[in-house]
């Protein structure tokens, strides 16, 4: 070891201790749970919950109820700033007892550098059973036959197309009964945008978007239009993802799905239906756009609706998946894996059984009921997902597609060991290459999809390949489930 | 004085010993300790925060490390070979010295038109105009990003769609979010942004003309013009030296502006050699961005100081070119 790494060693360890205290400090006073005086007793909880804080804060109050003597102490971190922190508490030595599990780096890696408490002695069989089937996944949130978290969310269609009912009735598309006629198919909405834009002389626009936070807006788009045209993988951005699983690779380049949308999408530009500011507005902008009228389509997740929710602007409606035909090709799947890792105890914490005890309460059937009255997302737990009872209708109908989010193929079921696989991202990436496309910089549209698509599969080759190095029983083709039917619920079997 | 007096004076006073003429390094410091300590503790920071960090991040160079942990995937001179295979790196290089050479000669030549209207005595109100342009320098450059970006995109009635009504353009523009128009606004903002350091500079060196050189120039039936071109320019030479190299310095480190009116977007079109650094060692808020990678950042950061230094040594020697090209003229 040399001094020069002596010193940074050191360094680090200063920064990681101001960061802690700073943490505490801002813990302290963002807290409204538990006296000063309990302070130094309290279990320690960080997440980077914003949006959800109100329901995050309810649950602290109600556990401290049913728990006499233990409080919590709740810190919200940055969210982009959130790995850098966890790191930085655990090589100081001081992590908080319960945290939300951080995206970077693997959980795999999280759980062989000892950051994670396993959490067998608390999650008997009985307690797991109140998932449902398949949510402790060996290579998720299961490490060599030991538990290390539970969901608390489940599966809705990642994406919907938000449509704006004055917008809409202004435009005259309307049934006869006088409800807004709702487009479904690539052509109907085509066909609405063009008569949002013609009729409204200037003032509304069909589409409407805000591409200026970098967060890959405009991959949303190719997301939810493709999918129901038989691209099964979608277009998403997280890696290692998006692939068409019948046969193991990214589909960008050989599925005309993605090309003949995004020609569609180009012609849409051409005839003037997207606002014109779009690829500079901020999401948020682009979101109160909407709100006020200035746009009838948008495309965006179950997150847009707290917002409008806290504005009293609830008149719209959404759809998931239009397709070019009446009948979708393809769904949404459920993601086992990515919901299975919320949160974990610390395997520095002294508190670890009142940590699990936490971590319980935030996962229970009664928490995940609360976390959808809320209007925060899907629950884990099926029967929290009923739509009766939610007061707001857009919400509701967003709660009524879950049943359209299908099982689909987990190669992690079929082969754990490929949990240590994690592909490099490339430059561009499918959010660039849209945007590319949609500025008119990438004039070879095919071209560009199907070197991107060549790739992201040689950075998952590059992956495996590493892995394989460890000794691990990897191949590419774990990726590949030839007998699946995009359209049906699909189990995956364990490799024998 | 006479010749005699001075060679008396030499007989008179022994020739100083070696040691006195050059004094050695321990007693020139003693001699100016004050100043060494008074220098200390901005050294200190120098070396911890600027030059160690250089040498520390070398070592990334040759790792791929997303910055948690010690690096440990070595990865030898990979790095280095990817960043010089990537377009969007040359395409940064090529936005940042675009930015740089139209920024410079323009805000230049607006500061140093600026600075002699302002340094006319008969000017009303000069010290309320200098302020005036002085303003924009001491507002940070994310405030001004923001402020623009949410008058060009975010308002109800943005820029674009206002010229558009009035007819000033053809249709709506969308600055910002089009790629042939996105740099040309950036550097636009940029030279307004800084202008008032320049001015300023330019003020401080008019202000060391002597007078006396235009009135004599005005008696020899000198105009302004020509006084101009005489008198001013020769006399602003080695100020403007000072600012055109801190000129370009300031250019080359275009970040903030960039980063927080467009991102680097669309599409890499604005996309400058700090925000490409920055989204490689930082990655963005969210999706693929997100997965940061010190080593190439690195890697990419050294390539770029490297181009610095060439470019550098290619000014200076451009300078001296210059320099003794007038002094030959002026033999």
């Amino acid at each position: 070891m040399t001094s020069s790494n002596v010193s940074r060693r050191g360094l680090l360890r200063t920064a990681a201790l101001g960061a802690g205290t700073l943490a505490l400090g801002g813990g302290l006073s963002a807290c409204g749970s538990g006296s000063p005086s309990s302070a130094a007793d309290a279990l320690t909880y960080w997440d980077w919950y914003v949006t959800q804080a109100p329901w995050v804060d309810k649950e602290i109050e109600l556990f401290e109820k049913g728990h006499s003597g233990v409080s919590v102490k709740k810190t919200t971190q940055q969210n982009a700033k959130y790995p850098d922190l966890v790191a930085l508490a655990n090589r100081s030595g001081n992590p908080p007892d319960v945290f939300m599990i951080p995206q970077v780096p693997s959980v795999a890696e999280q759980v062989a550098k000892g950051w994670l408490h396993p959490l067998d002695e608390w999650a008997t069989p009985a307690w797991q059973s109140r998932f449902p089937e398949g949510t402790f996944l060996e290579g998720a949130n299961v490490f060599d036959g030991k538990v290390y978290s539970a969901p608390l969310k489940g599966s809705g269609p990642q994406l919907q197309l938000y449509i704006h009912h004055g917008v809409f009735k202004s435009a005259g598309l309307t049934n006869p009964d006088g409800s807004v006629k709702i487009p479904r198919t690539w052509d109907e909405v085509t066909s609405a945008a063009q008569t949002i834009t013609k009729k409204s002389g200037g003032k509304s626009y069909g589409f409407g978007f805000g591409n200026a936070d970098g967060i890959g807006v405009l991959a949303w788009w190719l997301d939810l239009f493709v999918r129901g045209a038989g691209a099964p993988g979608g277009a998403p951005t997280v890696p290692g993802t998006g692939m068409d699983y019948r046969v193991g690779k990214w589909t960008f380049g050989t599925d005309r799905a993605y090309a003949d949308f995004l020609e569609l999408f180009v012609e849409w530009k051409k005839r003037g239906f997207f606002h014109p500011n779009s690829v500079s507005l901020s999401d948020e902008a682009a979101r109160a756009f909407f709100e006020r009228g200035k746009f009838g389509m948008t495309v965006g997740g179950v997150w847009n609706q707290p917002e409008w929710t806290q504005h009293k602007f609830t008149d719209y409606s959404l759809v998931t998946l239009p397709s070019p035909t009446a009948t979708p090709k393809g769904f949404y799947y459920a993601d086992p894996v990515g919901n299975g890792t919320f949160a974990a105890v610390s395997a520095k914490s002294k508190k670890a059984h009142e940590g699990f005890q936490w971590l319980d309460a935030l996962t229970s059937p009664a928490a995940g009921r609360r976390w959808v009255e809320d209007l925060n997302g899907v629950s884990a737990h099926p029967t929290d997902n009923d739509p009766d009872g939610i007061d707001s209708k857009p919400f509701a109908a967003f709660i009524g597609m879950t049943e359209q989010v299908l099982r689909g193929p987990v190669p992690l079921v079929r082969n754990p060991e490929l949990a240590g696989v994690a592909p490099g991202v490339p430059k561009p990436d499918i959010g660039d290459v849209v945007t590319g496309v949609y500025t008119g910089q990438i004039k070879d549209v095919q071209g560009a999809l199907s070197s991107l698509a060549d790739k992201k599969f040689q950075l998952l080759s590059d992956a495996v390949a590493a892995v394989a190095k460890q000794g691990k029983k990897v191949s590419t083709s774990d990726y590949v489930f030839a007998d699946w039917d995009p359209t049906k619920p699909y189990t995956t079997k364990k490799k024998a | 004085m006479s010749l005699l007096d001075t060679r008396e004076r030499k007989r008179a006073s022994p020739t100083p010993p070696p040691a006195a003429a050059h004094p050695g390094l321990g007693r020139r410091i003693r001699a100016a300790k004050w100043s060494y300590l008074y220098l200390a503790p901005m050294a200190v920071l120098l070396l911890a925060f600027v030059v160690y960090p250089i040498f520390a991040s070398f070592g990334y160079t040759f790792y791929r490390w997303n910055g948690i942990g010690a690096p440990g995937n070595y990865v030898g001179l990979a790095n280095f070979r990817q960043i010089l295979g990537d377009s969007i790196f040359w395409g940064a290089v090529e936005h940042t010295f675009v930015y740089a050479f139209v920024l410079v000669p323009v805000q230049l030549l607006l500061a140093l038109a600026l600075a002699l209207v302002l340094n006319n005595p008969k000017l009303k109100f000069a010290l309320f105009f200098r302020t005036v342009y002085f303003i924009p320098v001491v507002t940070s450059a994310a405030v001004v990003g923001v402020v623009i970006q949410l008058m060009l995109a975010n308002f109800g009635d943005s820029a674009g769609s206002l010229l558009a009504k009035t007819g000033m353009t053809n249709g709506h523009i969308d600055w910002l979010g089009d790629p042939h128009t996105a740099l040309a606004v950036i550097i636009a903002i940029g030279i307004w942004h800084t202008l008032g350091y320049n001015l300023v500079y330019f003020l401080a060196g008019l202000q060391t003309i002597p007078a006396e050189l235009y009135e004599a120039a005005k008696l020899d039936g000198c105009g302004p013009v020509q006084s101009f071109f005489r008198i001013t320019i020769p006399m602003l030479r080695q100020v403007g030296v000072v600012i055109v190299v801190l000129a370009f310095i300031g250019s080359f480190q275009v970040f903030d502006l960039v980063q927080v009116l467009t991102g680097g977007g669309p599409y890499f079109a604005t996309e400058v050699v700090n925000t490409y650094i920055y989204h490689l060692a930082f990655g963005g808020s969210a999706g693929a961005a997100a997965q940061p990678d010190i080593g190439l950042a690195s890697a990419a950061s050294f390539l770029y100081g490297l181009l610095l230094i060439v470019f550098s040594a290619l000014q200076v020697l451009a300078l001296r070119g210059i320099s003794r090209r007038r002094a030959a003229a002026d033999r």
